[in-house]
This record gives C-alpha cells, sequence and structure tokens, in this order.
C-alpha cells in the first residue's frame, strides 16, 4: 500500500484505534463485567426457576447487550473530538464516511466482539440449551453491528453536546426495537423448534443496508455537530 | 401572471414575513377549529348511532383516529420540512419541524391514551404488546428523543440542524406504524376508512370522523403558527424588526 492512499489511511486509523484500545485494557473488560453483572441480576429478581429462566434467556442476553453497548458507544467519537484529531479525519482528503465507518469497525472489535465471546455463557447461565445457543451467537453477530453502525450515527449527532448519556438513550433504544425484536424472535423460534432463518434474514437485510447507509450519515451527522 | 406565486413563497421564507401571516392565519384557524371540532363531537355523541356491536363504547373512535392520523401526518410535515431545511439550510423550515414536534408527540399521547381506554371494554385490557400500539409507543419515544435533542444543545440552530437529521432518521418508523395492521394480524382492527375503495363503515358515522378530522389539521395549523411566532421572536431577537415590532417603527431610537 503506497502511503497516503485511501487503503493505507483506512489501515493505519484503525491499527491506531485497536493500539488505543489495547493500552487500556482494562475499558475493553467493563461491558463484559456489566453484562455479566445485569444477567446475574434476573435470577435473583425473578427467582430460580430453570423452565422461567430457559424461556427468558434469549431477551435477556439481547436487551443486555444492547444496554453494555450503549455504555460503550459515548466514547467512539468523543475523545477524537476532545483532542482535535476529528477536524484532522475531517480534512483529511480520504472519504469521510470511509474513515468513520473504520472507527465504527474498531468500536465493534472492541466493545461487541469481546460480548459476543461471553454470550453463551451468560445464556448458559439461564439455562439455554445447546442448539438455540448457536442461533444465539449467530444472531448477535448480526445485530451488534447493526447495533454499533445505528448507534454511531446517534452519537455523531449527540457529539456537539455537552451531556449526551441519557438523551442517547432516549434517542437509540426506539430505533433498536426491530433489532431486539428480530434477534430474541430467531432465538425464541430456535428454542420453540421452529423455522428461525426469516428473522436471521432480516437481520442480514438491515445490516447490509446499514452497512451501505450509516456511515455515510454518521460522516454527515458529524460535520453537523462540529460545525460551530 | 403566475409569477406571484413562487414569489409569495419565497418572501414567505423570511421571517417577519412569515411572523405576519402566521399572526393573520392563526385566529382563523384556532376559531375554525374548535367550531368544526363542536360540530364534530356533536355528530359523534349525539348523531350518529351506536355501534350495533360495541353500542356507545365506539364513540371514541371521533378522538382516537383523528388523533392518530394526526400523529403521523406531523411526522410526515416534521421529515418534510426537516428535509427541507437540512439541504437548503431554510432556517424557518427547521424551525416549523422543531415546533411540530411536540404537537406531533401530544396527539400520539392522546391516541394511546384514548386508545387503551378503548381497549378495555372492547379488548378487556388497557395494554397489549400488539405491533400497531408498539410502533406507536415507539412513534411517541421519537417525537421525544428529538424534542430532547433539540434542546440539548447550547446552540438553537446547530440543536435544530442535529434534530432535523434525527427526523429523517427516525422516519423508517411511520410506515411501520402505518402498515403495522396490515403485516401483522393481531389483535387492533385493520383500516376502516379507505381512499380508494369503499370505507367499510356507515357513512352516518363518517362525516363526524371526517369532520373533526379537519378540525385536528386546523388545530395542528393554529398550534404550530403560534409556536412558530414565539420562537421566531426568541430566536431573532436581536434583529431590527423584531425591535420595530416591541417598541413601534419609529420609537426605536430611545429605548
Amino acid at each position: 500500500m503506497t502511503p497516503g492512499s485511501t487503503p493505507a489511511a483506512c489501515a493505519a486509523l484503525l491499527r491506531r484505534d485497536l493500539t488505543l484500545a489495547w493500552r487500556r485494557r482494562g475499558d475493553i473488560a467493563m461491558p463484559v463485567l456489566y453484562a455479566v453483572i445485569v444477567v446475574t441480576l434476573f435470577p435473583f429478581a425473578l427467582g430460580p426457576d430453570a423452565a422461567l429462566l430457559e424461556r427468558i434467556a434469549g431477551g435477556v442476553v439481547f436487551v443486555t447487550v444492547l444496554l453494555a453497548m450503549l455504555l460503550s458507544l459515548d466514547g467512539l467519537f468523543r475523545p477524537d473530538i476532545d483532542d482535535g484529531s476529528m477536524e484532522q479525519l475531517m480534512l483529511a482528503p480520504q472519504p469521510l464516511a470511509l474513515l468513520v465507518g473504520m472507527k465504527i469497525l474498531a468500536h465493534w472489535l472492541t466493545a461487541a466482539l469481546p460480548l459476543i465471546v461471553i454470550a453463551p455463557v451468560l445464556a448458559g447461565m439461564l439455562h439455554l440449551p445447546g442448539p438455540p445457543m448457536a442461533v444465539l451467537v449467530l444472531a448477535l453477530g448480526l445485530s451488534t453491528p447493526l447495533l454499533s453502525l445505528l448507534g454511531a450515527v446517534l452519537v455523531a449527532l449527540t457529539a456537539g453536546t455537552k451531556r449526551s448519556g441519557m438523551l442517547l438513550a432516549l434517542m437509540l433504544l426506539p430505533l433498536c426495537v426491530p433489532v431486539v425484536i428480530f434477534a430474541a424472535g430467531a432465538v425464541a423460534a430456535a428454542q420453540d423448534g421452529l423455522p428461525w432463518i426469516a428473522p436471521i434474514a432480516w437481520l442480514g437485510a438491515g445490516l447490509v443496508l446499514s452497512v451501505v447507509l450509516a456511515p455515510l450519515a454518521c460522516a454527515a451527522a458529524l460535520r453537523i455537530a462540529m460545525e460551530s | 401572471m403566475a409569477n406571484w406565486v413562487p414569489l409569495w413563497l419565497h418572501r414567505l421564507g423570511s421571517p417577519p414575513t412569515f411572523y405576519r401571516f402566521a399572526g393573520s392565519v392563526y385566529p382563523w384557524a384556532l376559531g375554525l377549529a374548535i367550531l368544526l371540532g363542536g360540530v364534530a363531537l356533536y355528530g359523534g355523541l349525539f348523531v350518529a348511532p351506536a355501534d350495533y356491536q360495541q353500542g356507545d363504547a365506539y364513540r371514541i373512535i371521533f378522538i382516537h383516529v383523528p388523533s392518530a392520523w394526526m400523529s403521523l401526518f406531523i411526522y410526515g410535515v416534521m421529515t418534510l420540512a426537516a428535509f427541507i431545511g437540512l439541504v437548503w439550510r431554510i432556517k424557518l423550515a427547521e424551525t416549523v419541524a422543531m415546533e411540530s414536534a411536540p404537537v406531533g408527540a401530544a396527539f400520539t399521547a392522546i391516541t394511546l391514551a384514548t386508545g387503551s381506554l378503548w381497549g378495555k371494554p372492547m379488548w378487556g385490557t388497557w395494554w397489549t404488546w400488539d405491533a400497531r400500539l408498539t410502533s406507536e409507543l415507539v412513534l411517541l419515544f421519537i417525537y421525544l428523543g428529538i424534542v430532547g435533542l433539540y434542546h440539548a444543545f447550547e446552540d438553537r440552530r446547530q440543536g435544530a440542524r442535529a434534530a432535523c437529521f434525527l427526523v429523517l432518521v427516525g422516519a423508517v418508523n411511520v410506515p411501520i406504524v402505518h402498515f403495522s395492521v396490515n403485516w401483522w394480524n393481531t389483535l387492533h382492527q385493520g383500516a376502516t376508512i379507505r381512499l380508494l375503495g369503499p370505507s367499510h363503515i356507515a357513512a352516518s358515522m363518517v362525516w363526524p370522523l371526517l369532520t373533526m378530522m379537519a378540525a385536528t389539521k386546523l388545530y395542528y395549523i393554529a398550534s404550530l403558527f403560534a409556536r412558530v411566532r414565539a420562537d421566531l421572536i426568541a430566536s431573532e431577537g436581536g434583529k431590527a424588526w423584531v425591535r420595530d415590532l416591541a417598541l413601534g417603527p419609529a420609537g426605536g431610537g430611545k429605548a
């Protein structure tokens, strides 16, 4: 790759973000710890009835993953805006949407991938049996990038405000409803022995659509936020 | 010549012209809305016959259905205004989009509340996780998110631009609400009034419904214009036309 070309810039940005995340390994563990603790709370709140826990396992895991990702989303652009590197990205000759897409990819690798790895353990704590577990991991693999992309657009919109935590939840969670319905629906169908490919296909279609559109929307939203 | 129409529309985009225009339309729209609303309520509550199946309880339809139409219609207007505001950077379009949001949220809340009151005697439950109900609730959350984002920014203009963007992102929910009764066969009944083809409702019940629809539209216009006027005064506070308005055309110098 020639230095300064678009692929080289994308690779450099990805390497930089991953290095930054690796230097602060403790932060990567936070969403995972959070998810473990939230899932542990459900048996305490609902009682240790195995049949009930198995029934709700899929939904609980998806909502927990969604909340854990929500917590990590705030850090997606804020450090770059604070130290001025976002302005440099905007001034760069490479398309901003592509560079932002690399940042979203780095965020997914550091924040969502550990959650997918830990998800079978969480589902196992709630007595989810083996075959639906595979569907759960597949649905998570498709829905977490979708949540990262959707979340990145909204984070970019709030990037110009001082306080954004609660506001981000208010904006993101309604838009996540279809993702949660299809993802948890696939696991529920697998538990009942029904065909589960249709909701998975819907998630895949949504993911393809948002891979194309979300980085563009995200770049436009960042330009609005950084205008002043 | 027909040239005056685009010319008039261009002039309307300027805050002082729109302020005067909205001020002259507002009392008429509000008066007509109250008048038509009263006629529609009388027609719905006293003239229209009781339903053969639901008795008198169905009469809440005259509030519920027009509000539900408005909750989607206002989002449509917002989407259009937000698009115009973002693409052509017309400040007035941004203001219209942002000031529509609380009105739309109110109509959505009324739809949910009356639907819940109607659901209790008909379905035996206040709330069910039905596709229509859930998507309408999500619509309310989206409205609230837009209002929240608009007010989170220090700079009004920047907040309006960000929130307009959110309006466009949230627009994906509108077709879901509209078609939810056709796509998923759940508790909520399908569409009764059709634009194309015959409606599934008696004519004596249709006219109060359509009158109420006109009344809610007029109320929206009145409410929107009043809100936009207040917003223009607040955001253009430093401009000469607001000073002239407050102090009289000539007296600006002495105050």
